[in-house]
């Protein structure tokens, strides 16, 4: 460290202040908005259908071992055999995810809701804090960096000389962008709408096909190598009975 | 911590009973990570605080982190009764769970106590 700034404290009540508290009333707005804009639409009743099925085949699948062999040859059976088994989709039946996407305008509408409420307002703020807050110094973090993170933590201000820890007002804002996540989880509960990176792995895993996952799923429940638990839970709920009894 | 709530998040292993046989309620396993989750988060928060309010700078603050975790840890491990097989799958998730998601959390908000107290 070279000699230390001396850091006007009007930049503090002016700048810092401000501009964190800022960011958490945009965070706790946005999470209301997009709340309210989300759009209960009506889900379609065969993709319902299809989850229910898959969870109760997932669940058949835990508890296996808790239901005689019969019992469940009985319920694979009635889930995957090749004829009329729920799990069972015949082939060329299977559409189009790609296409069923284009033929709802609903679903491309509510995307489209979901990615505006995510970047108006980020780049809303932006601007905003770009116009009131450029080229302020505004804080200091408090363990030193290297050069690296000079592009980093000193968005704004092109001065070299200045120690790497101080950080520019526009580079605060990024750091209250990622960091606030963490209070976000806290004070909105865990599914928060402002968890952005969550929303980039849903889009990504968006061409999500049903037909395909009833195929896996069957196949998981083909190979479930039954082993009943519980031969001999008669004598010992009868032992353990006894035991509560002589007690 | 605050943030427990122990009247459904406690995933019962039906411990003699069945010898050997892994048996566990999924939805209650989630609701323990989570809220490891959040009593990290909140740890870390309030740590940083901590730590830039006492002005801690560089390797001290990063020490402070770290044991702030462990004693999360260690109030996690008190508050199963130190029967911490009976709720989690292993000790891993419980030393090491998020804290590496409250780092930057906690980065932040010693940023800010500090420059309140010490900067300016």
């Amino acid at each position: 460290m070279a000699e230390d700034l001396v850091l006007d404290t009007a930049i503090r009540d002016w700048v810092l202040i401000p501009l964190s508290v800022v960011m958490v009333l945009i965070g706790v707005l946005r999470y209301f908005v997009s709340k309210l804009m989300r759009s209960d639409q009506v889900p379609d009743v065969k993709i319902v259908k299809e989850g229910q099925l898959i969870t109760r085949a997932r669940n058949l699948r835990a508890a296996a071992n808790f239901i005689p062999a019969k019992s469940f040859r009985a319920r694979k059976h009635y889930y995957s055999n090749e004829e009329n088994g729920l799990l069972h989709v015949p082939k060329g039946q299977a559409q189009n995810p790609q296409a069923q996407m284009f033929s709802d305008p609903n679903m491309a509408m509510d995307m489209m809701k979901k990615n505006l409420s995510m970047i108006i307002p980020q780049t809303l703020t932006f601007a905003w804090v770009n116009f009131f807050f450029s080229g302020f110094v505004a804080a200091k973090i408090p363990f030193p960096l290297t050069q690296r993170f000079r592009a980093m933590l000193q968005n704004g201000i092109d001065l070299s000389t200045v120690d790497v820890s101080y950080v520019s007002s526009r580079s605060w804002y990024f750091l209250n962008l990622f960091g606030l996540r963490g209070l976000f989880s806290l004070i909105l509960g865990e599914d928060n709408a402002t968890d952005d990176t969550q929303r980039m792995m849903q889009m990504g895993g968006f061409g999500f096909d049903p037909t395909r996952s009833l195929g896996a799923e069957k196949d998981n429940l083909d190979i479930v190598q039954h082993d009943w638990a519980l031969p001999k839970f008669e004598q010992r709920a009868e032992s353990v009975l006894k035991k509560l009894v002589q007690q | 911590m605050a943030v427990h709530d122990d009247s459904n998040g406690q995933k019962k292993k039906s411990s003699d009973a069945l010898d050997e046989i892994p048996t566990f309620n999924v939805e209650n396993m989630q609701n323990n990570t989570r809220i490891i989750n959040y009593s990290r988060t909140f740890m870390s928060i309030i740590g940083g605080v901590i730590a830039g309010i006492l002005g801690y700078t560089a390797l001290t603050g990063f020490i402070f982190y770290f044991v702030i975790m462990a004693i999360t840890t260690v109030g996690l491990a008190a508050k199963t009764g130190f029967a911490v097989h009976s709720f989690f799958d292993s000790w891993n998730q419980i030393v090491f769970d998020g804290i590496l998601g409250g780092l930057l959390s906690f980065v932040l908000f010693w940023t800010f106590a500090y420059d309140m107290v010490h900067i300016f």
